[in-house]
């Protein structure tokens, strides 16, 4: 097991900058999920750790050690591939077995018939041995690729994607065996993903990519509730956040937030924050963004006190609940609701905010200021970090 | 009415089809049928004949028409070998690497299929003779590399690039060397469409005729060249003519009926997937 | 690695030379060898400027006598013309051919045309030479089947190769017989790799089969046309082989093509730098009309890929 380091790796394909200096420090045995987008470069930093991709500049570590010329064969890395990569010609026992029959990680057959049956009965898929990849399905082959990586005992796991074509119920379950596994093998491992609930659910810590670039890092938790910019804030949740532009003002001594919707000026006052309002007032903020967790904004169907009057512009579920988006002129507002509500669209809604769960971005850089309760998040974070 | 019609057009498809085949394979039947006639009933009988093996035996036992498949087989065989030895990884190599003026080196290969085959050799008889490779199968071997070469590296290629790069990256990560990669893991997987490009360029190489009909003499004929003289004699023996020319185009079609799904794949130089 | 210090920083991220010289190391074996049969052709170029002769001891630079010699006699004017009319004459019946026969074998898709699929490759397989003993045992006026077959409509010893108004016409059809069978292959082909969807909402809107067949099919069609047309084009400009052994370019000089007329200067009237400008004219003209018919084929694939979708 091995912390990597990556040291301002720049990469470029022909005209395009794939990676524009990133550095991450993964610590031994630590789950390290990078996120982000279609196209962000994720794949690009696996590659350059396994070695198939060499850096034009910059330095990957293994163990402070640097390995820039290091063959992909031996630096010791198992990888998930999101093709999948599986030896056609082989059986899906062979393909398990394949590295550990190379030169370098040559094990006697009787062990290596162990390992691969361990790691076929964690990925459920012992009944699959025999075949071919060709005969399997993608959420099969996929449970392979796993396995061929699942058998060794390398410096670090990469997995790029690996449970993205499981169904729903598998992908669950393969989730939780998965952070299991990691925390008894004690092993290393860099896990690539666009899905939001898997890089919550098993990242230690999560770095956020977008081209080519780290946006910021830390652990779910700390990016969820302080995400460091309106595009990560966005990419954090499902559904995603509201953002609601308005602006700030004092008020009777505490402040107001005043936005639009339909048209209509609207006013909310602003439960006290000490720590708010000392940021407010350093950085002068008046025109804001104001971030709003769908499952922050509160909805009814008659009139009442503190909500005001928009209509509904659409009603889906999302499995074990449903979303509500309500139309307000220059933006939509998400909400959690219930499954099964006899909603009609366009029929009148009425909605209010909970502002002391709400961040606030700069409307021009679109870089977070501040939120509600930042210190407490901050503590729980760094209490979570030092477990 | 509506239905008749289309069984009529139908009908008339089908019709079009057999005369075309008609066309298309009686020759062949012909020759065949010709191959089984005395010298006697060539001139008198159309289909009804007494089949005999006579000019078989005059042909492949008392000439040298063996030592001319023999030579053919050697030619054609050497030179498939050859094209088989350099041109898979120069086929991987364009498939998989981007080096400076990959797809002009490609395309030069190619162009060699397009250029006429008279151009080459006039200037090559010259080199040959000054060489000594005039009339010796290296020299032959050599000059039928622009008949398979180009053949073998452009289809090769093509199912180099049908295998997904990342399984090379993961035979990589499992710690596999290049050469061990390349053996063992992509050998495998280019097998069914390597044979039945070099059955393919064998087959074009036991049919060529410019190359040697200039390039060798008297030591060396193959087959095509051979032939030609069965062509210019006036002697009548029309069914030994028929053997010579049945005896030279069996093989090409057993192989043909071997690489049929491969085969316009082959034809077209990977342009066409068929 | 560890403490040595003097690596330089970019050296950590240059590709190590192993690696980077092995495409050039896979390639060269090859690369030998088409150099190897490069010099011909640039051999070619320059004793197209010599009085090259096999009856020579020596040889001298002469500039372009051997081209002006060439360009204003009769028999490459005669020559061109022959390797121009067999060339498309063979191609468009082949390509016409070709495509119908490709059709029938499409649509019927019945036990007849599965059958056929295989057996039509047959012909193709056979060597230009065979395929010319072959019809010369179908058309020969004591052994032949065609003969006795025009008997029967009353015409007698029809001359095929030995009058020149129909010696043309005879190695075509040899020619034709031959090579159908490769544009069948690639129609065929180009046709069942036609995607479905365009043709299921063809006919929901209820167009004739007609209809589709000119506005779906054939611009679909179009790039395996252009490359079966782009082999069969610069084959039959340059054959050789049927010509050669069916009448050595006879009767007289009327299938003398670029050719055969190379032949004969170069190797029976052994004046081989003046044989060298009718080839490099050929491989001009092959070129000029390759160049082309890939353009095409690129717009051609540009606007099926467009259909597609």
């Amino acid at each position: 097991m091995a912390r990597i380091q990556l040291e301002n790796v720049k990469k470029s394909f022909g005209k395009v900058q794939a990676l524009n200096g990133i550095s991450l420090d993964v610590k031994d045995k630590e789950f390290f999920v990078l996120f982000g987008p279609a196209g962000a470069g994720k794949t690009t930093i696996l590659n350059c750790i396994a070695g198939i991709n060499l850096p034009e500049e910059g330095m990957v570590k293994f163990n402070n050690e640097i390995v820039n010329l290091v063959d992909p064969a031996h630096r010791n890395v198992a990888m998930v591939f999101e093709n999948y990569a599986l030896y056609p010609q082989m059986t899906v026992y062979d393909n398990m077995a394949a590295a550990l029959r190379s030169n370098l990680y040559k094990t006697d057959e009787a062990t290596i018939k162990e390992k691969v049956h361990v790691a076929a009965r964690m990925m459920k898929m012992e009944n699959l041995l025999e075949r071919l990849p060709s005969q399997l399905s993608n959420g099969q082959k996929q449970r392979v690729a796993m396995g061929r990586a699942l058998v060794r005992t390398p410096n670090v796991f990469l997995m790029d994607e690996p449970l993205a074509h499981l169904d729903a119920k598998l992908r669950n379950a393969m989730r939780t065996e998965l952070k299991e596994m990691q925390a008894n093998l004690g092993s290393t491992c860099i896990y690539v993903t666009h899905d939001f609930m898997e890089a919550m659910a098993l990242g230690d810590r999560i770095a956020i990519i977008n081209k080519g670039e780290i946006v910021q890092i830390g652990s779910g938790d700390e990016i969820y509730y302080m995400p460091c910019n309106e595009f990560v804030a966005q990419l954090m949740g499902d559904p995603q956040i509201n953002i609601i532009p308005g602006t700030i003002k004092e008020a009777e001594g505490g402040y107001v937030f005043c936005f639009e919707a339909n048209g209509e000026k609207l006013t909310v006052s602003m439960p006290e924050d000490k720590e708010l309002w000392k940021k407010i007032r350093e950085t002068g903020l008046k025109n804001t963004d104001m971030g709003l967790r769908p499952q922050n904004v509160k909805y009814s169907f008659t009139p009442e006190e503190g909500y005001f009057k928009t209509t509904v512009y659409s009603y889906e579920s999302i499995g074990n609940k449903s979303v509500i988006m309500a139309e307000c002129g220059e933006y939509q507002l998400r909400m959690i609701a219930p499954n099964g509500l006899k909603i009609a669209i366009d029929q009148d809604i009425y909605v209010r905010f909970e502002i002391d769960h709400s961040m606030f971005f700069d409307p021009q850089t679109k870089e977070y200021v501040s939120r509600y309760d930042e210190e407490t998040i901050r503590e729980f974070a760094a209490e979570q970090e030092v477990k | 009415m509506n239905n008749g019609k289309k069984r009529l057009g139908y009908a008339a498809q089908n019709l079009l089809l057999i005369v075309y085949a008609i066309f298309a394979l009686f020759p062949l039947v012909w020759m065949v049928i010709i191959s089984l006639k005395s010298d006697a009933q060539v001139f008198t009988t159309t289909f009804a004949f007494t089949p005999t093996l006579a000019n078989y035996k005059e042909v492949l036992l008392r000439s040298d028409y063996t030592s001319y498949m023999i030579d053919s087989l050697i030619i054609s065989g050497g030179s498939v070998i050859v094209s088989v030895l350099v041109g898979v990884p120069a086929a991987y190599a364009l498939a998989r690497y981007n080096f400076h003026r990959k797809e002009d080196l490609a395309f030069q290969i190619l162009s060699f299929k397009f250029a006429p085959e008279i151009l080459v050799v006039l200037p090559l008889f010259m080199i040959y003779q000054k060489l000594g490779l005039y009339d010796s199968y290296l020299g032959l071997i050599w000059v039928y590399q622009l008949i398979s070469m180009p053949l073998l590296i452009w289809v090769v290629r093509g199912y180099f690039e049908d295998i997904s790069v990342e399984i090379e990256y993961a035979a990589q990560v499992d710690g596999y060397t290049w050469y061990q990669i390349f053996f063992k893991m992509l050998v495998p997987l280019i097998k069914p469409g390597l044979v039945s490009a070099a059955l393919l360029a064998f087959i074009f190489a036991w049919n060529s005729f410019t190359f040697p009909l200039i390039l060798a003499g008297r030591n060396i004929q193959p087959i095509t060249v051979a032939i030609t003289k069965y062509l210019g004699t006036d002697t009548a023996h029309y069914g030994q003519l028929a053997v010579a020319a049945t005896v030279s185009a069996v093989p090409a079609m057993i192989f043909a009926l071997c690489i049929q799904k491969h085969l316009v794949r082959g034809l077209s130089f990977g342009a066409v997937k068929g | 690695m560890g403490k040595n210090n003097s690596n330089k920083a970019e050296d950590l991220n240059r590709v190590p030379f192993k690696t980077r010289v092995r495409p050039y190391l896979i390639v060269a074996p090859s690369l030998i060898i088409t150099i190897g049969i490069m010099i011909p052709f640039v051999m070619a170029i320059w004793f197209s400027l010599t009085n090259y002769s096999f009856k020579l001891p020596t040889h001298k630079f002469i500039g372009l006598r051997n081209w002006v010699e060439v360009l204003s006699s009769g028999a490459f004017w005669n020559a061109l013309k022959v390797s121009l009319l067999y060339g498309v004459i063979a191609t468009v019946v082949e390509m016409a051919l070709g495509m119908g026969v490709a059709i029938l074998l499409n649509n019927l898709n019945n036990k007849l045309s599965k059958v056929l699929r295989v057996l039509l490759v047959f012909p193709l397989m056979v060597a230009p030479v065979t395929a010319t003993i072959v019809w010369q045992l179908m058309l020969n006026s004591s052994v032949g089947i065609v003969e006795k077959l025009l008997n029967v409509f009353g015409v007698y010893n029809f001359p095929w190769a030995a009058s020149p108004s129909t010696a043309l016409m005879t190695v075509v059809l040899i020619d034709v017989w031959v090579n159908t069978a490769f544009i069948i292959l690639l129609v065929l082909a180009g046709l069942q790799s036609l995607p479905k969807s365009p043709f299921e909402s063809a006919k929901i809107d209820g167009g004739s089969a007609w209809f589709n067949f000119i506005n779906l099919t054939l611009p679909m069609l179009k790039p395996s046309l252009y490359i079966a047309l782009l082999f069969r084009l610069m084959a039959a400009l340059q054959e050789y082989a049927v010509i050669f052994a069916l009448t050595k370019g006879g009767p007289g000089d009327s299938l003398m093509s670029l050719t055969l007329t190379a032949y004969q200067t170069g190797f029976r009237f052994q004046k081989f730098g003046f044989a060298l400008p009718y080839i490099l004219i050929l491989w001009l003209v092959v070129n000029v009309a390759a160049k082309q018919i890939v353009k095409r084929q690129r717009a051609a694939q540009k606007q099926a890929a467009g259909l597609e979708e």
